[in-house]
């Protein structure tokens, strides 16, 4: 079955989802619960409307550099690798068996591991090189946005630690290098002014 | 499909399903055909409001061909989790020739 372009392959598309977070409405909610890939996506807006709280702001495509493209890039993003992707073989017991990981469940993984991290939102989550093929060379590459005021070295130094140790568990996959990218700065909203303090008229020009 | 692994298999899926969540580490199982590739399936589900089997089989030839989609937590490594699925659904079906498919379509982090 075909579906559009901006929609998932079971036909619900990330606005729907987030629509649901929002109301709890949707169409069919039973689907949800035998989706896998609704489930992903669910959990990855929920954790950027978490983001968006740290960024104490109402809107969180206000914040960061005053334009959203960082959080349309994670959105696109986010799109592309809910679908369940390229098929991962295991190793099998029986040679009877055949036994997957889909592509969508590793970016899934990912994606939670490096949202896990405070400040952190993951953006870009691919895996290259020819994961169909057993012991294959694979790389890694993240992009992540980084609230202001988190080391960003120490930051991806830590989330790549952590994906090589969460992939070698998970996976069968032969990660040869993990390349995080911070691709964006989220700067946290100015701080209300307090009217009353002389020289202190709010001005949102002058805000960062 | 035979006519014989046809009527035994709606209570076969419930068996095997019943013994694929009982695997430690399995978090879900989904519908091993996803309803949006099944036109068939969906205008029943449609109509009758039926849920198809999570666990999908056919037979060909005397042999049975097994197919579970799974979700796995966190706990135990997921490859792992795939391969005691496919001993567990292989342990139930005894003797019976099989082929196993097992998907994991989603990991807890």
């Amino acid at each position: 079955m075909k579906t559009p372009g901006d929609a998932l392959e079971c036909g619900h598309s990330l606005a729907e989802l987030s629509a649901y977070l929002d109301t709890g409405e949707i169409a069919d909610p039973a689907h949800l619960d035998s989706c896998p890939e609704c489930q992903a996506g669910l959990a990855s807006l929920r954790r950027l409307s978490e983001l968006g709280n740290e960024l104490l702001t109402a809107d969180v495509a206000d914040a960061g550099s005053g334009s959203d493209d960082w959080m349309q890039t994670i959105l696109d993003n986010l799109r592309l690798e809910l679908r369940p992707g390229r098929s991962i073989p295991l190793r099998a017991a029986d040679p009877q068996d055949t036994l997957w990981e889909t592509e969508g469940s590793v970016s899934a993984l990912i994606r939670s591991v490096a949202d896990s991290f405070p400040g952190t939102a993951a953006g870009k989550c691919r895996l290259l090189g020819d994961i169909t093929v057993p012991g294959a060379g694979i790389t890694v590459e993240v992009e992540i946005a980084v609230v202001y005021g988190h080391a960003m070295e120490e930051r991806a130094a830590a989330l790549r630690n952590e994906l090589a140790k969460v992939l070698e568990v998970q996976t069968e996959l032969n990660i040869q290098a993990i390349n995080i990218t911070v691709t964006d700065v989220l700067e946290l909203p100015a701080p209300a002014m307090t009217p009353n303090k002389p020289g202190m008229t709010p001005n949102k020009e002058d805000q960062p | 499909m035979t006519e014989h692994v046809e009527a035994k298999s709606p209570a076969l899926a419930d068996e095997l399903l019943g013994i694929v969540q009982a695997v430690e580490g399995v978090s879900a199982v989904y519908p091993a055909q996803p309803l949006w590739q099944s036109i068939a399936g969906a205008a029943v589900a449609a109509v009758t409001g039926e849920q198809l089997p999570l666990i999908s089989l056919a037979e060909e030839d005397g042999v049975v061909a097994v197919k579970a989609r799974i979700g796995v937590g966190s706990l135990l490594p997921a490859p792992q989790v795939a391969r005691e699925v496919a001993a567990a659904i292989r342990r139930h079906l005894g003797n019976v020739p099989a082929v196993v498919e097992v998907l994991v379509a989603k990991i807890d982090a």
